[in-house]
């Protein structure tokens, strides 16, 4: 459903210049930050979506090394994804709002905006050119190099090469304005973090300092990939309803050359010119075998009267079904017609169909996951539509009325979660596993559900000892296989860890080396600012997250009593070997006796007990 | 007489060394069998003490408790229970004394883990409470702080000194009342009665104007809250020698409580028996006293007070001159001490009070 002139009406490169805050690019610090975020994240999810294991490098190297910060960076981002067909490249790199994100599934970056405006932050601030290197069959790479016409919306084309090159994959190369003795504790958490949550993606960072950071892939199977799917009933508003209406076979096509030549070749009619009865005789013959927009031309030719040659010349106005008119503009004669239909007309029905749009049910159950016959037409009752309601003729309304409806209705089934992609219990515990090598783990996830019709999975992962270095408890939050860093406090995983009383679990937050991870998929993560780093707390999202936690505690509480046991005996056995030997010592003496009592085997035998038990 | 005493206090000592052997005898025989040795030791708390009217004193109720040294929380009192009552064993033997604070540092050479005195201390009294034995028996003294005064004759038992005799006359200030005192034996008197006395500065007194003499007495000073091993020389004296026993306190609660434990014991030491004289009496000085002899007197505190109604409370202040006195005290609510009588000279007391006092003691 995308097009490429649709958005760029609705937001120019320009509006993303001006507002350039609301993306994350407020001041050099945190805009290398989100510059390295939006490159690593598109290279992910393009990797993902093609179903290649990725492996991801990238580099920040300081313009001028000896200048202190903030100053010119140059971020590279070099991946082995699909890369990008060569005559997309520079609408992809060089217009804001060009990407294929808009279907209905989980993605890491939301439009793939987030790109471009890096490209286009780093043309601001050093007015340099952005290098595009794609390849695509693993044999051609077509180098870049490209900067923005911010007014125009569109890409420049600096320099266009051709080489042979047999490795697949991307690569982005922006200068850009960055402070990386800020920002760099945070880049290399991401990018920390990052691999933790893609377990299955080797990615490595050379940093401007000269340090390498190289996390290998543990896992070389990557977890299914979502799927797109229909809309649910609950996350719609008025404004989708209008688009889904549009988005209709239900429209008069639009006869121009193209359309002709399709309906021509539908009804084997392409080589000689055919009079307007030929055309009518061979439809009906051929009714059956045409699709539907031939169909529809058809119907309207035959009310008309009209052959090819007439029907270019002409655009259809409107199809008035209370007075049964046709009205149409003429070229030729640069005046509007209007024709009367009549009803008995075989294909006046057919007309009809297509102008009033499918029926109300047909609209629900076809367009929409997750509503069958039953539901919908209960639906309707509750609505109070009636099920065969032509959605064409609705007025504006009761489109409100709908949409209302469809939000307050309590029949739909939860949302289809086939469209997330959770990382996986396995992946998440060898992730874990690998990084932190604990004493003890768990991971858990959670089965779908869904807040305001938007379905989401948690995945959560509790470690404990081991290799862990922080003392005390540490979060690690992330949506969408991406690391949430900043504004920690008001997040709603936070405030479930927070509220957690960790001492009715045997544990002390305070002091144990503990690690949570915690990752929410959803078609829409509810953040609560537009920086997407902290995560709202609505009610549904709460309450699975919560029920993870406990899930895992309970398990880690268990855990943690063998440990106290196990602890416990080996502090009794060498209770037990200390004071025994005293014991014996003493009562000797006061009995008179001269040999101690064998009282050895006591403490061998208490200590393997305990072992046992453990 | 003398022969006699002289195998009491040989079978006693004999006694305990038995009673240490068969606890140490168990114990040694549990740990052969693999068992964890276990050993019952009298409660001690307050709900299982109780006033036994017939013996006139505090006594433990049958409540025990079990420490075991299978149980990892008691493994230690265990232990050093076990060890004191070795270290109680080798003392008894070899006949040396030693104090509480000594039996904390000497504990240190076995890794018993004391983690202070309070708990050493608290050691010795559950060994008092399973052999129910004043520690002075196994050698354990307190700091010597009373003394006695008269004609007495004692025979030493000690180590070095078996056989020597001594008279508590010979010496104007007193013996200090310390372990080869207490464990002396009692030879002869020509005393017809022991007065305990609460001060050391009275005893003094007491001595310089000859009450020794003039009433036929053993002068004992209690130094305030009288220590077992006084009291059990008291009670030797009593029992052994035959002579009353009479005390003079200052006149205020506390006084009174003096007397009164030397009479029946206190609940401290509920667990032990033989260290009371019941026939004790107290002569004064009574609150009816500061009235009757217009004793100059100090307000009572808070706590004096309280006091009171505590003792209220305790099932030997419900009859006779305990009952009375206290109520007085409670309603003057002044107190007197003993050397308010000189206030009408230095001599008064002994030249005054005290003949008029003993007199009416005699009719007690």
């Amino acid at each position: 459903m995308s097009s490429k002139e649709e958005f760029n009406q609705i937001s120019p490169s320009e509006f993303f210049y001006r507002n350039r805050d609301l993306a994350g690019f407020s001041n050099p610090t945190r805009s290398l930050y989100t510059a390295v975020r939006e490159f690593v994240e598109n290279s992910l999810d393009a990797c993902d979506h093609s179903g290649i294991l990725p492996n991801i490098h990238m580099t920040i190297k300081a313009v001028d090394p000896e200048k202190p910060d903030p100053k010119q960076y140059i971020l590279t981002v070099k991946d082995n994804g699909p890369g990008i067909p060569s005559k997309h490249v520079p609408l992809a790199f060089g217009t804001v709002l060009y990407g294929s994100k808009f279907g209905l599934k989980q993605a890491r970056g939301m439009f793939g905006l987030g790109a471009t405006m890096a490209i286009l932050y780093g043309q601001i601030t050093t007015n340099k050119s952005v290098k595009v290197k794609s390849n695509e069959d693993g044999k051609t790479r077509y180098d870049f190099e490209l900067i923005l016409d911010i007014q125009k919306n569109k890409p420049v084309i600096l320099k266009k090469e051709e080489k042979s090159s047999s490795e697949q994959g991307l690569s982005v190369s922006i200068c850009l304005e960055g402070d990386y003795a800020k920002a760099g504790t945070k880049i290399r958490d991401y990018v920390y973090q990052t691999s933790l949550i893609t377990p299955y993606a080797t990615i490595s960072f050379d940093d401007p300092k000269g340090e390498k950071f190289h996390h290998k892939a543990i896992i070389r199977v990557m977890p299914p990939a979502p799927t797109i799917i229909a809309p649910h009933p609950y996350g719609i508003d008025v404004e989708t309803i209008r688009r889904m209406l549009v988005d209709t076979h239900y429209q008069i096509p639009n006869v121009d050359d193209k359309m002709i030549e399709k309906i021509r070749k539908e009804l084997g009619m392409t080589k000689k010119k055919f009079n307007y009865n030929d055309i009518m005789k061979k439809a009906d013959k051929k009714w059956k075998s045409l699709t539907r927009p031939v169909r529809v031309v058809i119907a309207l030719m035959s009310f008309l009267q009209a052959d090819f040659e007439k029907l270019q010349r002409i655009r259809i106005e409107d199809v008035d079904l209370r007075n049964n008119k046709l009205v149409y503009w003429d070229y030729s004669t640069s005046q509007t017609i209007a024709v009367d239909m009549e009803t008995e007309n075989p294909y006046y029905k057919q007309l009809a169909n297509t102008v009033q749009g499918e029926s109300l049910i047909h609209f629900l159950t076809k367009r929409f996951q997750r509503v069958g016959p039953t539901a919908a037409s209960e639906f309707c009752k509750f609505a109070k539509f009636k099920t065969e309601t032509r959605v064409g003729n609705m007025s504006d309304q009761e489109l409100v009325k709908l949409s209302d409806a469809l939000q307050t209705y309590e029949g739909f089934r939860s949302p289809d979660p086939t469209c997330l992609a959770p990382l996986g219990e396995i992946p998440l515990e060898k992730g874990i596993e690998r990084r932190f090598q604990p004493d003890f783990m768990a991971v858990v996830q959670r089965t779908a559900s869904a807040y305001s019709g938007f379905p989401f999975i948690i995945e959560m992962g509790i470690a404990y000892g081991g290799n862990i270095k922080s003392n005390g408890l540490k979060v690690f939050r992330f949506a969408n296989r991406i690391p949430l860093l900043y504004d920690e406090g008001s997040d709603v995983v936070l405030k479930v860890v927070n509220d957690t009383d960790w001492g009715r679990y045997k544990v002390r937050s305070d002091s144990a080396s503990m690690v949570i991870v915690s990752h929410i998929c959803s078609t829409r993560v509810p953040y609560k600012t537009v920086g997407k780093e902290n995560v709202a707390d609505r009610p549904e999202i709460e309450r699975e997250l919560r029920l993870a936690l406990q899930f895992l505690s309970r398990k880690l509480s268990s855990y943690m009593s063998k440990k106290g046991q196990a602890e416990m005996a080996k502090k009794r056995a060498n209770l037990y070997s200390k004071y025994l030997p005293l014991i014996a010592q003493f009562c000797t003496e006061l009995a008179g006796k001269k040999k101690e009592p064998s009282y050895q085997k006591m403490i061998k035998e208490e200590i393997v007990i305990e072992e046992k038990t453990e | 007489m003398k022969k006699k005493q002289s195998k009491a206090l040989k079978d006693k000592s004999k006694d305990l060394v038995e009673i240490l052997k068969k606890h140490g005898a168990q114990v040694y025989e549990d740990l052969e069998n693999g068992q964890f040795p276990k050993i019952s030791i009298p409660n001690r708390s307050i709900s299982n003490i109780i006033y036994d009217k017939k013996l006139r004193q505090y006594i433990l109720g049958s409540g025990t408790a079990l420490r075991s040294s299978k149980n990892t929380s008691q493994l230690r009192s265990f232990t050093q229970l076990i060890w004191l009552a070795f270290f109680a064993n080798k003392l008894t033997q070899q006949k040396k004394s030693s104090t509480l604070r000594d039996v904390y540092y000497s504990s240190q050479a076995f890794e018993v883990d004391f983690e202070d005195q309070g708990e050493s201390d608290n050691i010795i009294v559950d060994l008092e409470a399973v052999l129910t034995k004043p520690r002075e028996e196994f050698y354990v003294f307190p700091e010597e702080r009373s003394s006695i005064f008269g004609d007495l004759t004692i025979e030493y038992t000690i180590p070095g000194y078996e056989g020597k005799k001594m008279n508590l006359s010979d010496h104007p200030d007193g013996y200090a009342i310390g372990p080869s005192l207490t464990s002396s034996q009692l030879v002869d008197t020509s005393a017809e009665l022991v007065i305990a006395i609460e001060k050391g500065g009275l005893f003094t007194r007491f001595i310089e104007e000859k009450v020794d003499k003039k009433f036929k007495s053993i002068i004992l000073n209690t130094g305030g809250q009288a220590p077992r091993s006084t009291r059990t020389l008291l009670k030797r004296l009593h029992d052994e020698m035959g002579l009353p026993v009479v005390i003079l306190t200052d006149g205020d609660v506390y006084g009174e409580h003096i007397a009164m434990v030397i009479k029946s014991g206190s609940a401290n030491a509920a667990h032990l028996r033989e260290l009371t004289v019941p026939d004790a009496k107290w002569m004064g000085v009574w609150a009816t006293d500061i009235d009757k002899y217009k004793l100059p007197t100090i307000p009572m505190t808070e706590s004096d007070i309280k006091r009171c109604y505590d003792l209220q409370k305790d099932p030997r202040y419900q009859e006779g001159i305990w009952k009375k006195e206290l109520e007085v005290f409670l309603k003057i609510k002044r107190k007197a001490e003993l050397e308010a009588f000189s206030k009408y000279g230095l001599t008064n007391i002994t030249d005054k009070y005290l003949p008029q006092k003993l007199e009416l003691a005699k009719s007690l």
